[in-house]
């Protein structure tokens, strides 16, 4: 009988290509070897979604530039929107209006907790819970609602936050829509921590990730906080206007799946006490500097180079620009956390898992082709 | 009193040869010839720069080089370090950092010989990361028209719709 067994699990090796046109995988590709139920190896086949944003920043100015930076992650625009105007702004040294800071971290952090609403729905739907799919896309519809009352755009946002400051000051009434909105997600926030039992069930225990190996892999944002590194680098290295609001940086020392998922849910409360504090605070005053009023900006942008770090939502995103003084970047290397997260850990994680948690493996890491590929 | 940046700068300047300088809090650049770079770098990793940030390639046509930057992180000192060295444009080979950041520098060395063609010595895996089938030369060099590459290759002068891309 264990022969037979045997025979027959030697004779059910095959590789299985889980995307990059799958449901579950995004515009994404991992090559996986079968044995029987089992990954033996997995190697991650990304390009589907290169676009040559790098290459293509070098050929167009800051504004249109801005734009671009929108499709770097599709599930959390502004964040990246945030990161480009930022390192623009360094290398002119532009000091922005304060009134302009608080609205960056406003609209940062609502695409944060929307992203975050994402990684539940497309993790739930990893593990086959698509009720959970459907809350989730159901309720980020109201922060895309307060999206385009904001910005104009529902998913991007087409270069509101600009080099020196934000495109327009926030529309009359969207203070109280925002506290609207933010009870709305407290209820998401709610029901993804009663349907915790089927997460437990499925991720408990699930690709564990220890310390050393996220540091040696790379990992940075959710999936290191997961495995007990404290780090994020609105605390590390503040930026905006982040050092002047008390928040907490959630940790845990499991490092499985379900950690990382934890560690998503806590991070969206703490970003609504960022959003509530920053309503509280927010000054009067202008939104954008008056010498990028304009979309063709009076001064050129002088020699230098700079490497701006931000928290997106997915771990550590940063721009390292270099200006000749043209008016448009010499060189631009976009760094996004998935390129880490995607092809050396999700490859470590994915070996000897079975094909069913192939899915739950890939969403618990919080992945986003677009910014792997650029 | 003397700030954590400024220590760090003194403290690498006395070990090696390097040029460098800080631009801001937490900012600090450091240039240095290629045989430095294993050297340095090894010693930035036992001084807790575990985190590579990241690792770019800047193309300096008109100066004949490429210039491989290295932006590490240190968790407990939380300053960021670029260490930048610049190689001869026509024959791009530099030592592989895989055994320093392991996986991380693996594949970023890998994405970075794909786009500008530099060879990382020691680097067990080269092989392209984003493009299929690509006979062109490295992508992201300064000298490669992909204006032109793209109508020779994709388009058709005959065809009535495309030629438009030819006027």
């Amino acid at each position: 009988m264990i022969d037979q067994m045997e025979s027959a699990a030697k004779g059910s090796d095959f590789d299985l290509y889980f995307g990059p046109a799958h449901s579950g995988s995004g515009n994404f590709g991992v090559k996986l070897k079968i044995n029987g139920e089992q990954v033996v190896s997995a190697v991650s086949d990304p390009g589907y979604l290169h676009r040559g944003f790098e290459k293509l920043m070098e050929y167009r100015v800051p504004i249109q530039n801005a734009v671009i930076s929108d499709r770097l992650c599709v599930l959390e625009a502004l964040n990246w929107n945030l990161l480009h105007a930022e390192a623009v702004d360094e290398l002119m040294g532009i000091d922005i209006p304060e009134r302009a800071k608080y609205i960056r971290v406003i609209v940062a952090e609502l695409s944060r907790i929307q992203s975050h609403i994402i990684w539940f729905g497309v993790l739930s739907i990893g593990i086959g819970f698509d009720t959970g799919f459907k809350l989730a896309f159901g309720y980020r519809d109201y922060i895309l609602d307060l999206f385009e009352m904001i910005t104009g755009g529902r998913v991007y946002p087409t270069g509101y936050i600009c080099p020196g400051g934000v495109r327009r000051d926030l529309p009359d009434g969207a203070e109280e829509k925002i506290l609207q909105v933010l009870d709305k997600i407290e209820e998401m926030i709610d029901l993804e921590e009663l349907e915790n039992p089927v997460f437990k069930a499925r991720l408990k225990g699930l690709a564990v990730l220890t310390l050393y190996d996220a540091i040696r892999l790379g990992a940075t944002g959710p999936v290191i906080r997961a495995s007990g590194m404290k780090t994020d680098v609105r605390k590390d290295e503040p930026y905006e206007v982040y050092d002047r609001f008390d928040f907490e940086i959630p940790v845990r020392y499991e490092g499985d799946a379900y950690a990382r998922f934890l560690i998503g849910v806590e991070e969206m409360k703490q970003s609504i006490k960022i959003i509530k504090q920053a309503l509280r605070d927010l000054p009067d005053g202008p939104v954008i500097d008056k010498k990028l009023k304009k979309p063709r900006p009076k001064g050129k942008i002088p020699k230098g180079e700079v490497y701006v770090r931000n928290e997106v939502s997915r771990g550590e995103g940063a721009f390292y620009m270099i200006s000749d003084g043209s008016g448009m970047p010499y060189r631009c290397k976009i760094r996004g956390p998935s390129f880490l997260h995607m092809i050396p850990v999700l490859e470590y994680l994915l070996k000897g898992v079975q094909i069913a948690d192939v899915p739950a493996v890939y969403w618990s890491l919080n992945i986003c082709p677009a910014d792997l590929d650029r | 009193m003397a700030s954590k940046e400024e220590v760090f700068l003194e403290k690498v300047s006395s070990k090696f040869e390097v040029e460098g300088k800080i631009q801001r809090e937490r900012r600090i650049w450091l240039s240095t010839d290629k045989v430095n770079l294993i050297p340095l770098c090894t010693w930035l990793k036992g001084e807790g720069f575990i985190h590579l940030s990241a690792l770019s390639v800047t193309d300096w046509l008109e100066e004949g080089k490429y210039e491989v930057t290295y932006h590490l992180w240190s968790y407990e000192d939380r300053i960021l370090v670029t260490v930048k060295t610049k190689i001869d444009r026509e024959n791009p080979v530099i030592d592989s950092v895989v055994s320093l950041w392991d996986a991380n520098a693996q594949a970023h060395e890998r994405e970075m010989h794909e786009l500008f063609g530099i060879k990382f010595e020691g680097n067990p895996n080269l092989t392209p990361l984003f493009l299929e089938n690509w006979e062109g030369p490295p992508p992201f060099r300064k000298d490669f028209n992909w204006r032109e590459y793209v109508k020779e290759k994709y388009y058709h002068k005959d065809d009535d719709t495309e030629r438009v891309y030819y006027d």
